[in-house]
């Protein structure tokens, strides 16, 4: 039996024929896709983390000045806030991204002793803290990170606290973070009086009014008494805080310039491999082929250069994800988890990449003339 | 063998060239200066001339490769069109034969031979044994699945007759079919084009400046400076 020729085997044989030259611009679009998977896909469990840590405490509403990644409000307008009549419980809270060692930098959280986030932690060991002393609790990630235990003195930012107790939390927001008194916070971090937001707990929604109603009314009430303050529903906190926002800013802007790149390979290796097959296509049209069959073509290996760059791209952005995942220095605020959704878009765009990188090609290819492309040398 | 299937009713010339006028460069050179000619079905023709005469600009007008800057080209009395007509004509009516070969190296000469049924969206197990079975017709059977640099310049040519035949054109057209080859691979190629021409009743068209090979034809078209001569 001889062998069959079919259409795609035909457009393999001509990817592979310059193999260097086709796994070189795999290993573009590889990296491309590779770096959206991860880049993105981190900055999205980052912000699920954040959601999560809100709704595993309860928190329905943050209150903020307009930029919560500098944001200093004065801790005397919790009064005002608790005076809200749909508030429940009001809590002022700092929190900042510290260096704990040269290789290990943690979510620090300043809480009250009786903040009712702390009651959504699991202890594993020890105790929780008291105000007004230099005691820490870790979150169960970092402390094997740093190998500490109650009772241990963990040094932060020139102060000697010690390890009180040991916590699960549910998010990696949470187990790699340090929770300490807020008056200690402030006193670190030369925040005397300030906080950087109140996290509030509403009481319950009256009978007949929907929750998302309920929630967008007491924002309003809380914004009438504090004026100059933002009260954000949890989740939008979670999507538009500035880490969140700058995470998915850096994600989207890197992964554009890596997608960029890998499109430039395509597009250059189809421009390469259509210029060096001038003749043959003029044999292909002489043979009858019509432009559209050279069209698609062209289109068909710039696809598949796509899709199997996507697919290795997926592999390594997901593998990735699961090293910064397991890095002390990252481990805190990403999670290996990349949503099927996520990768189906990854693939998508993969592919998509490919179908723009080969149309100039393509359409160049389909209106050679063909005695002008079977005399060209 | 079978006879072209394609044939039709019609009685006139197969092809027929009117007033064929190719110009280049913006009209400052004339390869064609108003050729009329007509081949009929069947018939083997040589079309000679020296040169740079437009022998070959006229195979690849009668052949819908190129298209006339005045005059038409006609296929059993109806205008060739343009864009996917000619495509359609390239690929259903016409099997080119080129003096280079003019095989994909990529591809072994089985699959050669598929390439241009590829144009005509054939099923994938009727490509393969027509291929198989016209590499064997042409002495090819141990040599199918070898490349063309693999292949000797004779067997090479025999791989771009049987690609020519693969879609049962009714018309061959060869352009210097045995400039790249020695005298015993010319006539061992000229002989298998005559065989197919007669057996199969194809139409048949070569152009050559060797007198020898022009001499089995039984008609020429002499062509000097882009007219037909005498």
């Amino acid at each position: 039996m001889a062998a069959q020729l079919s259409f795609a085997g035909f457009a393999w044989k001509n990817l592979w024929r310059r193999r260097l030259r086709t796994l070189l611009t795999l290993g573009g679009i590889t990296m491309g896709i590779g770096a959206f998977v991860a880049l993105v896909g981190f900055s999205r469990a980052f912000e699920q983390e954040w959601l999560r840590l809100y709704t595993n405490a309860g928190t329905d509403i943050a209150v903020v000045e307009t930029n919560f990644l500098n944001t200093s409000l004065n801790q005397s307008l919790e009064a005002r806030i608790r005076a809200v009549p749909e508030v429940e419980r009001c809590m002022p809270m700092i929190f900042n991204l510290v260096d704990l060692t040269p290789d290990v930098n943690a979510l620090v959280y300043g809480w009250q002793a009786n903040s009712y986030e702390l009651d959504s932690l699991t202890y594993l060991a020890g105790r929780r803290f008291q105000d007004g002393k230099p005691e820490v609790i870790l979150g169960n990630l970092l402390a094997d990170d740093l190998k500490k235990t109650p009772g241990d003195t963990l040094p932060i930012q020139g102060t000697a606290f010690t390890v009180v107790g040991i916590f699960h939390g549910g998010t990696a927001l949470e187990d790699g973070a340090v929770v300490m008194p807020l008056d200690e916070m402030q006193a670190i971090s030369s925040m005397e009086g300030k906080v950087t937001a109140f996290h509030v707990k509403l009481r319950p929604a009256p009978s007949g009014e929907s929750y998302d109603a309920y929630v967008k009314r007491a924002e309003k009430a809380i914004e009438a008494a504090v004026p100059g303050v933002h009260a954000d529903p949890a989740a939008d906190r979670a999507a538009n805080n500035g880490l969140v926002t700058l995470a998915h800013s850096v994600a989207w802007g890197t992964s554009a310039i890596a997608l960029l790149i890998g499109i430039l390979g395509i597009a250059n290796t189809m421009a390469m491999s259509v210029f060096e097959r001038t003749r043959e296509i003029g044999i292909l049209r002489a043979l009858g082929w019509k432009g559209g069959q050279v069209i698609l073509l062209i289109l068909t290996e710039a696809t598949a250069l796509g899709l199997v760059g996507g697919l290795l791209g997926i592999a390594a952005g997901w593998g990735g994800l699961r090293l910064l995942a397991a890095l002390p220095q990252t481990a805190s605020v990403a999670s290996a988890s990349v949503s099927p959704l996520h990768l189906v878009e990854s693939l998508l765009i993969a592919i998509a990449s490919g179908v723009f990188a080969g149309a100039y090609p393509a359409w160049r290819g389909a209106h050679l003339s063909p005695v002008e492309a079977l005399r060209y040398e | 063998m079978s006879s072209p299937a394609k044939d039709s009713a019609f009685k006139g010339p197969i092809l027929e060239a009117r007033n064929l006028i190719k110009t280049y460069d913006d009209g400052r050179v004339q390869a064609l200066r108003g050729v009329d000619a007509e081949i009929q079905a069947g018939e083997y023709v040589a079309i000679t001339g020296p040169s740079g005469s437009g022998k070959s600009t006229l195979l690849h007008m009668l052949g819908g490769l190129d298209t006339p800057s005045e005059g038409k080209v006609l296929f059993r009395g109806a205008p060739l069109g343009s864009g996917a007509d000619l495509d359609r004509f390239r690929s259903q009516q016409v099997g080119f034969i080129f003096q280079a070969f003019h095989l994909l190296p990529t591809l072994r000469a089985v699959e050669n031979v598929q390439v241009a049924m590829l144009a005509l969206r054939q099923s994938g197990n009727h490509r393969a044994e027509r291929a198989a079975a016209l590499l064997e017709e042409m002495g090819l059977k141990e040599r199918m699945n070898h490349y063309p640099s693999q292949l000797s310049a004779g067997e090479r040519q025999r791989v771009a007759i049987a690609r020519a035949l693969a879609n049962d054109p009714a018309i061959l057209l060869a352009d210097e079919p045995t400039g790249n080859l020695d005298s015993v691979n010319s006539a061992h190629i000229m002989q298998i084009l005559r065989g197919i021409q007669q057996q199969r009743g194809m139409t048949l068209a070569i152009v050559t400046h060797e007198l020898d090979i022009a001499a089995s034809a039984p008609r020429h078209i002499r062509i000097r400076d882009g007219r037909i001569e005498g």
